[in-house]
């Protein structure tokens, strides 16, 4: 909106050479100056200076509608993730028109989580699914397309049983290969097309954190700053492509280790934690900076060897909860959550929220089958 | 009428030409006739028009208006006893804000992510509906959100709760069929959402804030939800961003007095690295923070969600502790109440009592 050129929102003509030849063209550069600057420009008195906004904003100005119109269309604000436990706590699965971001250790299931994701968005909505396409955005590499066609079938055996049904589905899975941070900001800026021509119901960045961390040394002075308006940039383009579109969009993001106090948090008193007592702790990464962008935390940490957990640690709408899971051939599995002491009214800085990390690893080779990823 | 010519609000192009014809202080303009000013001046005849109306509209009324619009201290008072105030649900936190979140006022709330802000935000366009016979406000809200963190689900448990605290106070006839037309529905249609991209899309809504206010005289709340997050990535020129935001600050302030709305900003925290430490500070710089006229912290310790009052002409700083339930912005001694005896509940829609407060100075 803000790059629309003036001539086409009924500024006069002579007003708008005037302001041609100091380079103000469009409507987010005459409402990137002060009133007392534009007077200046334009040649106009302050009154007619401020009329002359009026107008312009007039042009730009989105518009207002209200939240009971928003609550007519119920039915299509969230996105069921198909584990009934994380369902209910989220009101429903993951909301449209927001961010959601799902951090943690490698190797935890992210991806995993991703790819089942991909496979329910393609499902008719009788099953719940969304019907659409998926865009897929992969940075490390790390989609499988193989794993795909696995989950699909070991999760929904029967409606997958027709071969044609699995092309299909992987064919609604549009992936895009991207390397270094630039790329990933032009496919961003760009992706409105594809995501009208794919019909695309659901976008994936996996990840956000890996371009970015290795691309700028923070300890390099301005670095910071630099990413943190990358960070910036992307996100807000995230948000307008899933406001506009209706669509959930999903992110992951890595881990960092913060060296400070560490936080006491809730779920921790249940299981008998080794005193870990380093100077540091690990949590999410990207900043504090990043954590304001997203709107829903999901962190996925280590339980034991075998389990796994997902924490809500932000959420507009559930409270701080903990539940446990395992990844199996259909993806993720929820188990072992049937007590409801998980759910507090309490929570810590979504932030700094520590992380568990794996400390151990089964090597048992007498067991053939990898059970676990 | 000592007013020099250089310093009235025409375009450059005119005040040139007429200090060229030696025109120097406003004085000299007074008796002149359009066309007579015209041709001495080498200006255009509308040109000359709109000067001489400009210098009209200066001086006389002027000075009639500065006259009567002196308020006494007394009649400030009154007004502002009149006003009322903005309950937050959180009975601690209306006591540190002096009944709640004060209306004719900028009030930000900065905090860190996921500390409850919005959450606060969507309490507050709830409770300004609350009606007059329960001691609420009964207007409407306009929300401008620009981060996308708005979810309408949220707002609806919210409104219900609301409406369910108020069936349990509801006493009298006047109470009671003041209720009946409080539903869920009634709530969501009275709040005006904007949903804002980037910070052009912003400062064209604030600009054209004045003429929404008059076609909509019952709203009683702006909430701007974040002002941070536009302008924190687009602006390499960061002294434009602070010219920028002190007009938007301005603008929200008049209005404030002149419309006697409250107005929620939100902003966010930002790591400021100094001596090797590192602390969160509020976002958008140092001179930001002199914009709003009260500021309300909110952050972390621990498991517990602590708001701190920061700035405040009237009242003094203080912290209290508060948490976020099903229901909305509670205080944190109130976890679960299933039935709260009446009397307990009334004193949470604020400190003074259910009728709006009436005159009792003489």
């Amino acid at each position: 909106m803000g790059s629309k050129k003036l001539r086409r929102t009924g500024v006069s003509a002579d007003i708008c050479e005037r302001l041609k030849r100091h380079q103000v063209e469009t409507c987010q550069d005459v409402l990137s100056v002060t009133p007392v600057e534009l007077m200046r420009l334009a040649g106009l008195s302050y009154p007619a200076a401020l009329d002359l906004l009026r107008l312009v904003s007039k042009a730009c100005v989105p518009a207002v509608s209200t939240a009971w119109d928003l609550w007519r269309k119920k039915g299509e604000l969230c996105f069921s993730t198909s584990l009934p436990a994380l369902d209910r706590l989220l009101q429903g699965g993951l909301p449209h028109g927001a961010l959601t971001e799902v951090t943690g250790p490698s190797g935890c299931g992210k991806t995993q989580l991703c790819i089942m994701l991909s496979v329910l968005a393609t499902l008719p909505r009788t099953m719940g699914g969304l019907d659409s396409g998926v865009i897929y955005i992969d940075t490390e590499s790390a989609f499988s397309a193989e794993r795909l066609i696995e989950m699909a079938q070991a999760r929904f055996p029967e409606f997958f049983s027709a071969k044609e049904r699995l092309l299909e589905m992987a064919s609604r899975v549009h992936l895009f290969r991207e390397l270094t941070c630039q790329d990933v900001l032009n496919r961003l800026e760009r992706l409105e097309e594809d995501i009208i021509a794919c019909r695309a119901g659901l976008l994936i960045l996996d990840s956000v954190a890996s371009v970015v961390r290795k691309e700028f040394d923070t300890s390099l002075p301005g670095n910071l700053t630099y990413r943190s308006n990358l960070l910036g940039q992307e996100a807000a383009v995230l948000k307008y492509l899933s406001q506009e579109f209706c669509i959930p969009v999903v992110l992951t993001n890595q881990i960092t280790t913060h060296v400070g106090e560490k936080v006491h948090c809730p779920q921790w008193n249940q299981a008998d934690v080794p005193a870990e007592e380093d100077s540091g702790f690990v949590t999410a990464a990207l900043g504090n900076t990043w954590s304001h962008s997203v709107n829903t935390r999901l962190i996925v940490q280590y339980e034991d060897t075998e389990r796994r957990q997902i924490v809500i640690a932000k959420s507009p709408v559930a409270p701080f909860a903990v539940l446990s899971y395992t990844i199996q051939r259909e993806g993720i599995r929820l188990e072992g959550n049937a007590s409801p002491e998980s759910v507090l009214n309490q929570g810590t800085d979504p932030g700094l929220q520590p992380i568990r990390v794996r400390t151990g690893f089964i090597y048992n080779l007498s067991q053939a089958t990898p059970s676990t990823c | 009428m000592h007013r020099t010519v250089p310093s009235l609000p025409l375009a450059p192009s005119v005040k040139v030409k007429l200090i060229n014809a030696g025109f120097q202080v406003a004085s000299d303009l007074t008796d002149m006739r359009p066309l007579q000013l015209c041709k001495e001046a080498g200006i255009s005849q509308e040109e000359a028009v709109e000067v001489l109306q400009m210098l009209r509209d200066d001086g006389q009324p002027h000075q009639q208006r500065a006259a009567t619009e002196s308020l006494t201290a007394l009649d400030l008072l009154h007004q502002e006893q009149a006003l009322g105030s903005i309950v937050t649900f959180c009975s601690a936190l209306d006591d540190t804000l002096g009944g709640g979140v004060s209306m004719g006022k900028t009030t930000e709330i900065c905090g860190a992510p996921g500390v409850g802000k919005t959450q606060l935000c969507m309490q507050l366009a709830v409770d300004v509906q609350i009606p007059v016979c329960f001691g609420g406000l009964g207007g409407k809200a306009l929300y401008i959100d620009t981060e996308g963190s708005f979810l309408v689900q949220r707002v609806a448990d919210m409104a219900e709760a609301a409406v369910q605290h108020c069936t349990l106070l509801a006493e009298d006839t006047e109470q009671k069929q003041a209720l009946e037309e409080l539903t869920v529905e009634k709530i969501l249609s009275n709040l005006f959402l904007v949903r804002c991209h980037d910070y052009v899309e912003l400062l064209a809504e604030v600009y054209l804030l004045p003429d929404f206010l008059s076609k909509h005289p019952e709203v009683r709340l702006i909430v701007i939800d974040s002002i941070a997050f536009p302008f924190r990535h687009d602006f390499e020129d960061l002294s434009q961003r602070t010219r920028l935001l002190n007009g938007l600050a301005q603008q929200l302030i008049q209005l404030a007095t002149q419309h006697s709305i409250a107005v929620v900003l939100t902003n966010q925290m930002t790591t400021r690295v100094s001596n090797g430490q590192s602390k969160l500070v509020p976002a958008l710089g140092e001179s930001w923070g002199h914009a709003a006229t009260q500021r309300l912290i909110l952050r972390w310790e621990g498991l517990r969600r602590l708001a701190s009052l920061y700035k405040s002409p009237s009242q003094m700083e203080a912290t209290v502790q508060y948490q976020i339930t099903v229901q909305g912005f509670r205080d944190a001694s109130d976890e679960h109440r299933p039935t709260p005896d009446t009397s307990a509940v009334s004193s949470q829609l604020g400190n003074h009592s259910k009728r709006p407060r009436t005159e009792d100075l003489s």
